[in-house]
């Protein structure tokens, strides 16, 4: 052994002078690669392999606990198998990375580790502490019983030889050679963490220090023979595992509990092997040798069996492996019932297994909370048992068929269960840690996170059919493509009355398509309506669904879809306010399973035939439950002229300007892609052009009609992926307190919501990756130019803008505020508060390029009231700094997003 | 003041009955600051809501230290416990009720159970080794702020003619957690030769507060350890076979 010199570490005084150091030797050996750190891992581990022997005998001679064989054993795993497990494990550095995703963890070492190390594994302990330290390129220092001090301390020379050695810093190991309170102490507070293991007490004075620990603590293992074990096989186990050191490992069993139909078999067994079955009154004595005052006689740790009997004045043969007490009461006062770290035995006869559980579930209570348990039984024919008794130990480690000592510390019984020893027992325990603690326990890992924006898709019905008459073309698939036999046709009394299903009809009697129809679907369509509709739906059993109408006729088919589909499905649930559609809780039901939906459209607007949204009312409680999902996507969308030409002046009007307020929501929405954005533009340009002529001459004009039917689909489907704004919010509940149709309400929020949301200085703005600054302004901007509307800086665009919504809305014939649609002033101020809160709550809020503040909506209610316009808060005044050029004003966002542009 | 009647004679202490006032003479060379820090302890505890006769004076008397305090008519729960020995469960119940009321107060200003304990345990002629145990052990107990009389036995409980009982001799009151003085009370029925009635308090004292008798018997070893700095050598011999548990690290 190297004789090299060290100074002593007696009092406060040298051990912050030894923390010093190896701090000091800590911050060069962070800097070390893995490559380096292995080597020495390597070297290390060797160095505490070779002196397995020399080491065990030590602490046996140095503590007068525990057998050198079996020491020999606990520090040739600390050893090899820790170095065997670890060899390849990245601790330095990269250890992971996802470039794609932007993403890569770091591992960094901690610092100076306090470890304690405990008088029953003196230098295995040592070992395993001192080799993590070094593979996680940590420093530590080593704190000794005192009753094991001599050995603990030439273990960790050992180690740190070795690793110095092998090119690790001086110093990077040390240890306290006169362990005192005081010194204590001072390694608390120094040290970056402790690594503690010990009794409960060890453990909580560890927690207490105020730095973080892993701290692990007492077991009290309870091992069940059940009657269906092996019996020669569990018996035996147990032995090993007791009698190894003398049953100093905590893991060791503590009690047996043996099903009655096995037990006198159990017992023959033991007695066949050596151990010594207690008589009553020895059971007596040996009950007061082993525990005083119900804490645990020093005298008897780590001894032989014979040694404490002989305590207990009880005479046994020298070579008694077991001191076994037959006993009843698995209470505390009962001293059997103890963690007992010696030869010492309780054993139990149960009932049946049931009875056996809660024996061990009171044993581990007692003594041994978060350690470990153990069971014997067939484990082919019992998994139901295996299940049950993991599922009522609350213990960190449950093992089956295995001899616990050697079982707990992993790696020998079971080779997915890691090594260690140190072994975590849970927040039972009042511990940090429930599994073997390992390097990992020793690292910080840094994630290092790049922005990445979010992916995207564009989801529209699988086909849209469009051009005056082509119901026929499309209708025809539903037979020759689809193989449909059954349609069920859902409409409005109106449309049907009128006879405009007519044609739809017709061609399935031609085809020989099995049809029925649901046409009593009212405005605002309600959940009894609705589940009418799924009623008719399961008695006829259609294979195909036609929802012919506006907004109401195709959302009312399309919950009937769902009730039809999924019977089972709740609407609260289904109507889940989420951030993000891709993240929701709710996974909705899968749709198309029974039937395919085709949505026809007779009103330009809504937009229903190409999105993934419904709203329908709940008529009991007057709460809208408006659902979103890509199931709820039509298959078909049949966008037919012909359906179009008789629809009203005020329908159209309405379902015209709703579909401008879809097209703008779309456009400045934070989701908003090229793909959202040309359809949006479109649409707008087409019926800022024809909706005007819609109105005046709908019934003959057959071009306008077809040019607005494709914009109010293509604003659908820009809106069906982009999502809409803070104006729909509000819509949504002006139209439900006041009863005003939806459009309408659309129109009259519209011109507020484009000043609130082209603010450059918002309160908040909305938190998406690709939202990265306001720039909403530049967006409307943009909508202008693509109109044909001037002006001479983003600003006077964005307000000529409104002023051209606002003509067009005037052409079609819709008022100016809200007051002019509700003239009971008293009442909407009366319920403003709560129509704010719920528009604030509404699921179209999220997408809004501007987080809006309840006190916003509130505001911008009022100003669409009274017809005054939104006013921004007073912000500083940043003139002073601003450039002078425009170019590299970061809130020109078409400069920015240009520039952006170009690099790709 | 006459001191003429004596009371009470103990260790390094005479105590005195004047009038309406009680006073405790203590013996040449006893502490100032003992002396100073037993008025201190009691003046700091006076207001808590428990019955506790009122320090009137600290000053010394023929060049001794003497605490001056009101004196209580009656007899004590140890002297009455004698006088009728058949209504001895009924004053264990009522001694274990107000042990239950003195450690469900607070008084912030006391000094630190663990703080004494620690401090006795170091001084205590007990190996390095084993010492580390104790303290290691301390460390881990659970915390507490109640107040824990420190030397809670029948002979300090007057209770009074009008039938209330005056809890005297707070010369070793601390702050701490409850079980560990339920543990030395424990502790001083035994030194006491009265093993029958340790147990029966503990049982009484568990079940009346519902606390298990393993959290008391935790404290043991510590307060064991605490003890014996104070006790003959007979008592050490007893208590460290109290203290030598092992607590595993």
């Amino acid at each position: 052994m190297e004789s090299n010199v060290y100074e002593i570490t007696d009092s406060v005084e040298k051990l912050e002078a030894a923390i010093s150091r190896v701090r000091a030797a800590q911050e060069i050996f962070a800097s070390y690669t893995q490559e380096q750190v292995d080597r020495i891992f390597s070297a290390a581990a060797m160095a505490a392999n070779r002196a397995r022997i020399s080491m065990a005998k030590l602490a046996v001679e140095e503590t007068g606990m525990g057998i050198v064989e079996d020491k020999v054993i606990k520090n040739h795993f600390a050893s090899e198998y820790i170095y065997n497990k670890y060899r390849d494990l990245k601790t330095c550095g990269v250890i992971c990375e996802d470039k794609a995703s932007g993403m890569k963890k770091v591992a960094e070492p901690i610092g100076v580790v306090a470890a304690v190390i405990p008088t029953t594994n003196p230098t295995s302990t040592a070992f395993f502490k001192a080799l993590l330290a070094l593979k996680t390129r940590n420093g530590i220092i080593i704190s000794p019983h005192p009753r094991a001090k001599k050995s603990t301390v030439e273990a960790a020379k050992i180690v740190l030889e070795a690793a110095v050695a092998a090119g690790a810093p001086e110093n990077i190991i040390s240890w306290i050679d006169v362990p005192s309170l005081e010194v204590k102490a001072t390694r608390m507070k120094k040290a970056a963490i402790m690594l503690a293991t010990g009794g409960p007490g060890m453990v909580r004075s560890a927690y207490s220090s105020g730095k973080p620990a892993l701290g692990v603590g007492a077991g009290n293992t309870p091992a069940i023979i059940d009657d269906t074990a092996d019996v020669v096989l569990a018996v035996n186990s147990i032995i090993h595992s007791k009698t190894f050191d003398n049953g100093m490992i905590c893991a060791s069993e503590q009690s047996v509990i043996v099903l009655d139909k096995v037990y006198d078999a159990a017992k023959a067994e033991f007695a066949a092997r050596g151990c010594y079955f207690l008589k009553e009154d020895e059971t007596e004595r040996v009950r007061k040798t082993i525990i005083v005052n119900g804490a645990l006689n020093a005298k008897i740790v780590g001894q032989k069996a014979a040694t404490i009997a002989a305590l207990a004045h009880v005479n046994v043969p020298c070579g008694t492996k077991i001191l076994i007490g037959e006993v009843e009461s698995v209470d505390i006062s009962e001293e059997f019932a103890h963690e007992k770290l010696s030869p010492v035995l309780a054993m139990y006869r149960a009932k049946d297994i049931q009875d056996a559980f809660a024996k061990a579930e009171r044993l581990v209570a007692d003594g041994g909370f978060g350690h470990t348990s153990s069971i014997y039984l067939n484990a082919v024919t019992e998994q139901d048992k295996i299940q049950e008794f993991s599922s009522r130990m609350k213990t960190c480690r449950v093992l089956v068929n295995t001899p616990s000592s050697h079982g707990g510390i992993g790696d020998l019984y079971n080779f997915r269960l890691d090594p260690s020893l140190t072994l975590g027992c849970g927040s039972w325990g009042g511990n940090s840690v429930s599994g073997n603690v390992g390097p990992m326990n020793l690292i910080n890992i840094k994630t290092v996170a790049e922005r990445r924006e979010n992916m995207l898709w564009f989801r529209a019905p699988e086909k849209v059919y469009f051009k005056k008459g082509c119901l026929r073309t499309a209708l025809d698939e539903l037979k020759n493509v689809l193989g449909k036999k059954r349609a069920f046709i859902v409409t409005d009394k109106f449309l049907y009355e009128h006879g405009c299903i007519k044609p739809i009809t017709s061609q399935l009697d031609e085809m020989g398509i099995e049809h029925a129809a649901f046409f009593n679907v009212a405005p605002d369509p309600t959940l009894a309506c609705a589940r009418e509709g799924a009623e008719q739906m399961k008695a006829f059993r259609p294979d195909c669904i036609i929802a012919v109408g506006g907004g109401s006729a195709m959302d009312a088919g399309k919950i009937m879809w769902v009730l039809y589909e999924h019977p089972e499905a709740d609407f609260h649930d289904m109507a889940m306010r989420f951030m993000d559609i891709r993240k929701r809780t709710y996974v909705f039901p899968k749709m198309g399973e029974k039937a395919y939906f085709i949505a026809v459209p007779t009103s330009a607007g809504t937009g229903s035939e190409a999105t993934p949204f419904a709203v329908i009312t709940d008529e009991k409680t007057g709460v809208k439950y408006p659902l979103a999902d890509y199931e709820l996507m039509p298959d078909m969308a049949i966008i037919d002229t012909d359906f179009h030409m008789t629809a009203p002046k005020g329908l159209t009007a309405a379902s015209g300007i709703d579909a401008v307020t879809h097209a703008l929501e779309a456009y400045a929405s934070l989701m908003a892609t090229d793909y959202t954005d040309s359809l949006a533009i479109r649409a707008l340009q087409i019926i800022f052009k024809y909706l005007p002529r819609a109105y005046d001459n709908g019934l003959n004009d057959a071009v306008a009609r077809e040019k607005m039917a494709n914009a109010a689909t293509m604003a659908g489907m820009s809106f069906a992926n982009a999502f809409l704004g803070v104006c729909h919010s509000m819509a949504h509940k002006l139209g439900a307190f006041h009863h005003i149709p939806h459009g309408i309400a659309n129109a009259l929020l519209i011109d507020e919501t484009l000043r609130f949301n082209a603010s450059e200085a918002p309160s908040k703005m909305g938190t998406f990756p690709q939202y990265d600054h306001p720039h909403t302004l530049a967006r409307y901007a943009e909508v202008a130019e693509a109109l044909g509307i001037d002006g001479d800086s983003d600003s006077d665009k964005l307000e000529n803008l409104i002023m051209a919504i606002d003509s067009l809305k005037e052409r079609v014939g819709i008022k100016p505020t809200i007051r002019d649609y509700v003239p009971d002033e008293k009442d909407f101020l009366d319920r403003l508060d709560e129509m704010t809160e719920q528009a604030f709550d509404d699921q179209c809020t999220a997408a809004n390029p501007r987080y809006p503040l309840m006190s916003e909506i509130k505001q911008m209610y009022l100003n669409a009231y009274y017809g005054r316009s939104f006013k921004e808060e007073e912000k500083p005044d940043a003139s002073f700094i601003a450039s002078g050029d425009s170019q590299f004003d970061s809130h020109n966002f078409k400069y920015v997003y240009s520039s952006k542009t170009d690099k790709n | 003041m006459v001191l003429e009647r004596v009371i009470a004679v103990r260790n390094s202490k005479t105590v005195y009955r004047d009038g309406a006032n009680c006073i405790k003479v203590f013996d040449e060379g006893y502490s100032k600051a003992d002396v100073l820090n037993e008025a201190l302890n009691q003046a700091k505890v006076e207001k808590i809501g428990i019955c506790i006769p009122e320090i009137k004076e600290v000053c010394k008397i023929d060049g001794k230290w003497a605490i001056v305090s009101e004196y209580i008519k009656g007899n004590t729960i140890e002297r009455l416990m004698e006088l009728e020995p058949e209504k001895k469960d009924e004053y264990l119940e009522q001694f274990v009720s107000l042990h239950m009321d003195i450690l469900s107060k607070t008084c912030p200003n006391l000094n630190r159970l663990k703080d004494k304990m620690n401090a006795q345990i170091t001084l205590a002629d007990i190996d390095a080794t084993a010492r580390y145990d104790l303290h290691a052990r301390v460390d881990g107990m659970p915390r507490g702020a109640n107040v824990c009389h420190g030397d809670f036995i029948p002979s300090n409980v007057i209770v009074a003619e009008d039938g209330r009982p005056f809890v005297i001799d707070w010369a070793h009151v601390t702050q701490g957690n409850p079980l560990a003085d339920v543990a030395r009370t424990y502790l001083l029925f035994w030194l006491g030769g009265n093993i029958n009635g340790a147990s029966q308090y503990l049982d009484l004292y568990c079940m009346k507060s519902g606390v298990s008798k393993q959290d008391v018997q935790n404290w043991m070893p510590v307060v064991a350890a605490a003890q014996s700095t104070k006790g003959n050598e007979k008592e050490r011999e007893f208590l460290l076979s109290w203290v030598n548990v092992f607590e595993y690290n």
